[in-house]
């Protein structure tokens, strides 16, 4: 067992990961160290090689791979210590991390710990497509880290199912690479990616685009080889008379993204059902002290622009938090009967963080149930208003930011906040 | 070497466990396997149940070999390094009449030499189920769970090693009696035999055509199953069965926990006319739940996180009630040829003693002269998961790939995966490292583990990306590259 | 000629459906904008529609097998297939550097083809 003793751990060393520590460097804590489980930083990043990432933070619009490297070197720089090929296998409630890589196994004992774990993508039996079982079916993420990271095709002739940004950009990918794009099926009468991605990876190349639609059959002995649509109705349930076969090779799920607590769980952590991730206060404190969370394992983000503003804040917490852990290691949360629940009320699908335990502004990220024009947000206390704010239009994929002030008054007056979109 | 004492066609749990058995005597046996694994049909895709004999009418063959097997199986599980676990079976009783049925049940079970059977109260089920709802149960306690391909896997490895041969990806496309030896044709290549043990399963009957009319039929008969995330283990502790149905004679829907931590709902059984039909159905995907949640009321419909489905072998159609016998003889038309036919459920169970049989009948052919250096214990390495940290450490330090986690969801190291990828069958492809050291089993289902364990193919294996499988012979993994390399 | 074509503006999420009137050099909007943000985009998008390219390079000796580049700047779109062409044919070697050029004026566009991530020599 090799033994270490840090100020910070951070689980996960992709864009998350690496601007927590970036931040809580800077923020003065002295020995950080960042575990990921690839033999390279920057997470997904490496192999979204598309741009796009950047734009809110700095201006320029970069593409995955240089805007890792951009944090990289900064942590670089700070000397932040980094274990690759590393996978942390558990981590218990007084914060002792149990790693496991070539050199041997590790236990890190951390005065505060961040997870950013990121997530994993929905697969088929998330989404219960009936049929067989054949090769040539892959999540859309792992299909883009072949072609771009190890030079292998998986496929010819190919379908995506789901119209989110990781389907449409694989979408362009692929007919780059001389792949035939035969469709991009999608159950909403929208497409839920950003109109740029519509335009540039389906409208530019022709890719038929089947709004209102689901895949109800999946085909093929061995390898793929058709699958059969079918329009949808307000209900969501195939319409009998619809069915449309598509024969095809390779079918590409671009299904959603499921943040990664499964190590969370594992300690008990409470988890929010909706988001998928933990349950955090202001400060991105986790229900268990001293572990925070920050990146897509705590919401799933739109881009890593607002990812990174909100691990920095996380990074900044952590420091903090190290001089407040001398004093106390009781693995429970101080204060927690004076904290207040944020609650999602009507229109709103959920509201990060989920608890609040001291008056002060705080940041609030939402999203909202389904798409609306011409609406307007509430924060409420008891009876009281803290913000109302007029959107001119909201979507379920584009998380809400705002800022809310929280009064003492307020905090005593109610065991709850909600948050409405009308 | 192309002649052999003894080829068996078909590599599932029944064609395995003979050439096991079979493996104790000094004979050149040879297994032919269409699959790119063993137990690439019903063998993997079944419940995984070690029955108790219950369901068998006594003085069948079904019954007499299912109890046989039964009591073989911890010794086996023993010698053969995987696990089985008696979680027993509660058949519950809807209400006071089913409990009839019990009472008939617990008869046949007693005529079947079954120990322990017993008719429990509602409260004492509650006891040891707190989520199912009954009006009383009979309780099995010789019922028990294994993991089916495990075992066939493990049945094939101890035969490899007492020096049978197993060619995989070989497919029978011909066979012809001469004089006293069979001139097998396949894929790859011709061979001889003087006995043939037909134990294709689902496919028996294409191989008896090959030299006879064959006096039966085969009816392919679907079952359906869901799986459901490890979360929710916690719902059952034994195996829960309705009251059989009398319109098919088949089980009805099950609800099984798996050694894995898993729970099986199925199967269904719906008879398709095409034997290699493995469709999973919205339909029966929908019934499967819905009848689940009878028993389970706290089911909730989330808990599902796969689905899969493998086809019986009956020998009785639908119209004449779906339930037939086990054939287990010689054809009397091709002396030497040994047919297993209709072979389906309590086939994993009874596998062991059909091979007993089998041998039997061969032993009137040829005196069967015991090996003295037959090996009978299988060796298997400890699971990385399982160990200590100490044992870890102390294993990194010997091999620095076992430092290496390459699948995230169920702890598998870079070591593992190549110790699976060199196994003695040469089974290579992605579902065999999944069937053999779990990676890719996980919720993530492959989602990282996938790109890793490609790598380690490529550079630990010099294979090609084209000829990557899935689970079959044609299930390709890959088109091609993105970018050709000049020397590829 | 004149043609009427409709545009998705991609400036803000709204994705407004701008309907155009162009000949190639004249450009006129119709209707469907919000904001003045979606007249200049639509006026590029009628006249000199342009896209910024990434895709990847075949690399040699490299500790991974592609290195993954972008065009310097924007590169009109009914050449994206041609440069996609002279980017499959080309081959680099490793060391790469982040930034660095690795096809100079690609398929006569005056753009060149640049790496956006840093592979070492195997």
């Amino acid at each position: 067992m090799i033994n270490q003793d840090v100020d910070v751990a951070i689980i996960g060393g992709g864009p998350a990961g690496l601007a927590v520590a970036v931040s809580a460097r800077e923020h003065g804590v002295e020995s950080v160290v960042v575990i990921d489980r690839n033999s390279w930083l920057g997470g997904i990043l490496p192999q979204c090689i598309h741009d796009g990432f950047g734009v809110e933070e700095t201006g320029k619009s970069m593409t995955g791979p240089e805007y890792a490297e951009k944090y990289i070197k900064m942590a670089e720089k700070q000397g932040i210590q980094v274990m690759k090929e590393t996978m942390v296998l558990r981590f218990d409630r007084r914060r002792e991390i149990i790693a496991v890589n070539k050199k041997g196994i590790h236990r890190i004992r951390a005065k505060a710990i961040v997870l950013a774990m990121g997530c994993r993508e929905k697969t088929r039996w998330n989404v219960m497509i009936p049929g067989t079982r054949p090769s040539g079916i892959y999540t859309a993420g792992v299909a883009q880290a072949f072609i771009n990271l190890y030079n292998i095709m998986p496929g010819k002739n190919v379908v995506i199912l789901g119209s989110g940004d990781v389907g449409l950009i694989i979408a362009r990918r692929l007919k780059f690479e001389g792949a035939n794009v035969l469709a991009v099926v999608e159950i909403l009468p929208y497409a839920s990616g950003l109109p740029r991605n519509v335009v540039q990876c389906l409208d530019d190349y022709d890719i038929p685009l089947f709004l209102n639609h689901t895949i109800i059959s999946i085909e093929g002995k061995e390898r793929l080889e058709q699958i059969t649509i079918a329009q949808v109705d307000k209900n969501m349930v195939p319409i009998p008379g619809t069915e449309k076969q598509i024969k095809c090779d390779t079918l590409l799920l671009s299904l959603g993204l499921i943040p990664e607590n499964e190590l969370s769980k594992g300690v008990g952590i409470e988890i929010d059902n909706i988001t998928g991730g933990p349950v955090v206060d202001q400060y991105l404190e986790t229900t268990l002290d001293g572990v925070f969370a920050c990146g897509n394992c705590l919401q799933v983000y739109d881009t890593v622009d607002m990812l990174s503003i909100d691990a920095k804040r996380a990074g900044k917490n952590a420091a903090k938090h190290i001089p407040i852990q001398k004093q106390e290691n009781t693995g429970q949360k101080k204060d927690r009967k004076s904290s207040i629940r944020i609650v999602p009320g009507e229109g709103v699908r959920y509201v990060v963080p989920q608890l609040v335990n001291e008056c002060g502004t705080i940041h609030l990220t939402l999203r909202v149930e389904k798409p609306r024009e011409a609406s307007t947000l509430h924060v409420i206390a008891g009876g009281m208003e803290l913000l109302k704010k007029r959107l001119p239009w909201v979507n379920p994929a584009n998380m809400i930011r705002v800022d809310v002030n929280i009064s003492a008054e307020a905090m005593t007056s109610t065991e709850s906040l909600e948050v409405t979109i009308r | 070497m192309k002649n052999f004492q003894v080829a068996i066609i078909g590599g599932g749990v029944v064609g395995c466990s003979i050439a096991r058995e079979l493996s104790k005597y000094k004979l050149d046996i040879i297994v032919f396997e269409m699959g790119s694994d063993v137990a690439s049909g019903a063998s993997k895709a079944n419940s995984g149940v070690v029955h108790s004999g219950i369901n068998s009418p006594p003085r069948s063959l079904k019954a007499r070999f299912c109890v046989e097997g039964n009591k073989m199986f911890q010794s086996l599980a023993d010698e053969l390094v995987f696990p089985v676990k008696w979680v027993g079976k509660f058949v519950i009783a809807k209400n006071k009449d089913e409990v009839r049925e019990l009472e008939r049940l617990r008869k046949v079970g007693r005529d079947n030499g079954i120990p322990g059977l017993e008719i429990k109260e509602k409260n004492e089920v509650r006891e040891k189920e707190p989520n199912v709802s009954c009006f009383a149960a009979l309780w099995v306690p010789t019922a028990g769970i294994t993991l089916p391909y495990e075992f066939t896997i493990a049945l094939a490895e101890n035969a490899v090693d007492n020096q049978v041969r197993f060619l995989l990806e070989t497919r029978v496309t011909g066979l012809k009696k001469q004089k006293n030896r069979f001139l097998i044709e396949t894929n790859r290549g011709e061979f001889q035999a003087q006995i043939v043990v037909n134990a294709a399963g689902v496919n028996c009957g294409e191989i008896v055509s090959m030299v006879e009319e064959p006096d039966f039929q085969v009816y392919p008969c679907r079952g359906e199953y869901l799986v459901l995330d490890k979360n929710y283990s916690s719902l059952v502790n034994s195996m829960i069965y309705p009251v059989p149905k009398k319109e098919l004679d088949v089980l009805g829907v099950h609800i099984s926990p798996t050694i894995e931590g898993n729970i099986l709902l199925g199967p269904s059984a719906e008879f398709v006319d095409d034997p290699s039909d493995k469709r999973t159905t919205k339909e029966m995907m929908k019934s499967l739940l819905k009848e689940a949640k009878e028993i389970i009321p706290a089911l909730p419909d989330k808990a599902v996180i796969n689905a899969y489905s493998g086809l019986r072998c009956k020998l009785a159609s639908p119209e004449s009630g779906g339930w037939a016998d086990y054939r287990i003889e010689e054809s009397k038309h091709t002396s030497g040829l040994i047919n297993l036919l209709g072979i389906e459920s309590p086939g994993l169970t009874a596998a062991p003693a059909i091979a007993q049989e089998v041998k039997e009948i061969i032993s009137q052919f040829m005196e069967l002269k015991t090996k003295n250096n037959f090996k009978s214990k299988r060796v298997k390495k400890k699971r990385f998961s399982e160990m200590s940290t100490e044992e870890q450490s102390r294993l990194i330090k010997r091999d620095d790939r076992c430092g290496r986690v390459v699948c995230r969801c169920e702890q598998v190291t870079e070591r593992e995966v190549i110790d699976t990828l060199s196994n003695p069958l040469g089974a290579r492809a992605l579902s065999s490292v999944k069937y053999r050291c779990r990676a890719g089993m996980g919720r993530c289902q492959g989602g990282f583990c996938t790109q890793h364990i490609v790598r380690i193919m490529e550079e630990h294996f010099n294979m090609d990306i084209a000829d990557m499988k899935l689970k079959s012979p044609g299930s390709n993994l890959f088109h091609g590259r993105t970018r050709e390399v000049k020397n590829d | 000629m004149t043609k009427e074509k409709e545009v998705t503006c991609i400036v803000c999420p709204i994705g407004c459906k701008i309907l155009v009137k162009t000949d190639g050099t004249q450009f006129k909007i119709l209707e469907g904008n919000k904001c003045k943000k979606g007249i200049e985009y639509a006026r590029n998008e009628a006249l000199d529609p342009r896209r910024m390219l990434t895709t990847s390079v075949l690399i040699e000796d490299g500790e991974w097998p592609l290195v993954s580049v972008k065009s310097s700047q924007p590169i009109p779109k009914e050449k994206v297939f041609t440069v996609l062409k002279e980017i499959k044919k080309t081959i680099a070697k490793a060391p790469i550097k982040s930034g660095q050029m690795v096809i100079s004026n690609v398929a006569d566009t005056n753009i060149d083809i640049i790496a956006t991530k840093t592979v070492k020599k195997l």
